[in-house]
């Protein structure tokens, strides 16, 4: 069998339509991913019972289930329940966006205890009130101790995101599955649409132990 | 306010943890503006509680503080009264530094000062810098707290709290934690507040720091005080059994 990886450059745009699809994805479900995991962290550290109940059912389900079972959820039955039309692009953004937020909640919820009680004495014994506390003592130590973490959360939702071109919407593993199926030629199309995931993927992770390294030279006092 | 009218009057203070450790059994203590305290005593004999009462850190059971001859703290049918405009002129330094991490030197000191008081930046950082001089720290200006020396992290939390001008300073044990060639330094910085006349309440392991710095010498044990007086007598020749008892130890120990 001889491969011949020329094909792949045929299809070129098509390939970078998918990718363009999944970046896009990727990247509003991880700002609206992070918003709602840090709301997410607040509440299951309130101190209102109910608060706490109802976020931690969702975080655990939400952990406790298969991502491709939600997407199908929300793509199949979500509509349904709801009685409304939601194009793919919404049922994708909903489904990652849920998943992602339960996942960085849990890393929220570690950064906000790391900030200790000694820090929030100072904050009493120099007169910050309790918003010049949250805004510029806990959150920017919280946010800087869960960066690592919450990069390599949006590396995996990057990668879960291939899930998608199961429920038929055009990313890049949709658009490569397709290439691949009209061109017959597996190898060489599914290896490349491996690579683009990996060359995008490879320098966020690596990029996840320099930060980690850096902050946590930072933050160690 | 003159220097022989109270700064500091605590009445019967009272405060337990969880309504079963006792930690202060009724304390009084006067205090005027011309006294620096230090206070000594056994752990878990209630010091650092005070301290932290004293800086409205903590609830209390029973009693009252006024400060200037305004109420500050008061307990009213279990509940802690606190007047947070009152405690905004009392600064304290803590044992271990708690420094901001994420901010360098100069954001660690206008902080506060920009945030509590609407001070502009530029107005803060001119104090900062001038205060950070004085205690020859300019040069650290823009380090993060991590690039520090603990001396280096415990003078820049003195110069933090010194940028809200207090009319009182509180030190907790603030040389325990540091290396024995790092003390100086920051006994240093405090010797020099004390000579511009800077109201301080120290509590401290130091007994030579101790016996330089304090005006007046406050044994404390049990969660009430034992003895009170100048320097000379309560270190050197105490009246009390356990104030005797307490000295010969520490001295023991550092001899």
């Amino acid at each position: 069998m001889t491969f011949n990886f020329a094909v792949v450059f045929k299809f070129q745009d098509a390939l970078l339509l998918g990718l363009l699809t999944t970046l896009k994805l990727t990247l509003i479900c991880i700002v609206l991913g992070c918003a709602l995991g840090f709301f997410l962290a607040l509440a299951r550290t309130s101190k209102s019972a109910i608060l706490r109940g109802v976020s931690s059912i969702y975080v655990e389900f939400f952990r406790g289930t298969p991502v491709l079972v939600q997407l199908f959820w929300v793509f199949f039955c979500l509509p349904l329940v709801l009685g409304v039309e939601l194009s793919n692009l919404a049922s994708g953004v909903i489904a990652l966006t849920l998943y992602m937020g339960a996942i960085t909640s849990e890393t929220f919820r570690a950064s906000l205890k790391s900030v200790g009680q000694e820090q929030l004495d100072a904050c009493v014994a120099l007169g910050l009130s309790p918003w010049a506390r949250t805004m510029n003592v806990v959150l920017p130590q919280a946010v800087l101790r869960a960066a690592p973490t919450l990069l390599s959360n949006c590396v995996s939702l990057f990668k879960e995101s291939a899930l998608v071109s199961a429920v038929g919407m055009a990313d890049l593993m949709f658009v490569g599955q397709n290439i691949s199926n009209n061109t017959a030629r597996p190898v060489e199309v599914l290896t490349v649409v491996a690579l683009i995931y990996f060359v995008i993927a490879f320098p966020l992770t690596r990029a996840v132990t320099v930060i980690e390294h850096r902050i946590l030279k930072r933050l160690a006092v | 306010m003159s220097d022989t009218a109270p700064l500091i009057k605590i009445e019967g203070l009272h405060k337990s943890y969880g309504g079963v450790v006792q930690v202060l059994q009724g304390l009084d203590i006067e205090m005027t503006a011309g006294d620096r305290v230090v206070i000594i005593g056994p752990s878990g004999g209630g010091k650092s509680t005070l301290l932290r009462v004293l800086m409205g850190l903590e609830q209390i059971d029973r009693g009252s503080i006024t400060f200037g001859g305004n109420p500050y703290i008061s307990a009213k049918s279990g509940k802690t009264a606190i007047d947070a405009k009152v405690r905004r002129s009392i600064g304290m330094v803590f044992q271990h530094y708690t420094l901001f991490p994420h901010l360098d030197v100069i954001g660690n000191l206008i902080l506060a000062p920009t945030k509590v008081r609407g001070e502009k930046k530029a107005d803060a950082r001119e104090r900062a810098m001038a205060l950070l001089t004085r205690f020859g720290l300019a040069q650290k200006a823009n380090a993060y707290p991590a690039q520090l020396s603990g001396g280096q992290k415990q003078r820049v939390a003195i110069a933090r709290a010194l940028m809200l001008d207090p009319k009182l300073m509180l030190f907790d044990e603030v040389t325990s934690a540091l290396d024995p060639e790092l003390v100086a330094e920051v006994e240093q910085v405090i010797l020099q507040l004390a000579h511009q006349q800077m109201p301080m309440v120290i509590v401290t392991h130091d007994m030579w720091f101790a016996r330089n710095i304090a005006s007046r010498v406050i044994f404390c044990a049990g969660g009430v005080v034992v003895e009170d007086g100048p320097p000379e007598q309560v270190l050197g020749s105490p009246k009390e059994e356990r104030t005797r008892e307490f000295i010969e130890r520490v001295f023991h120990i550092k001899h």
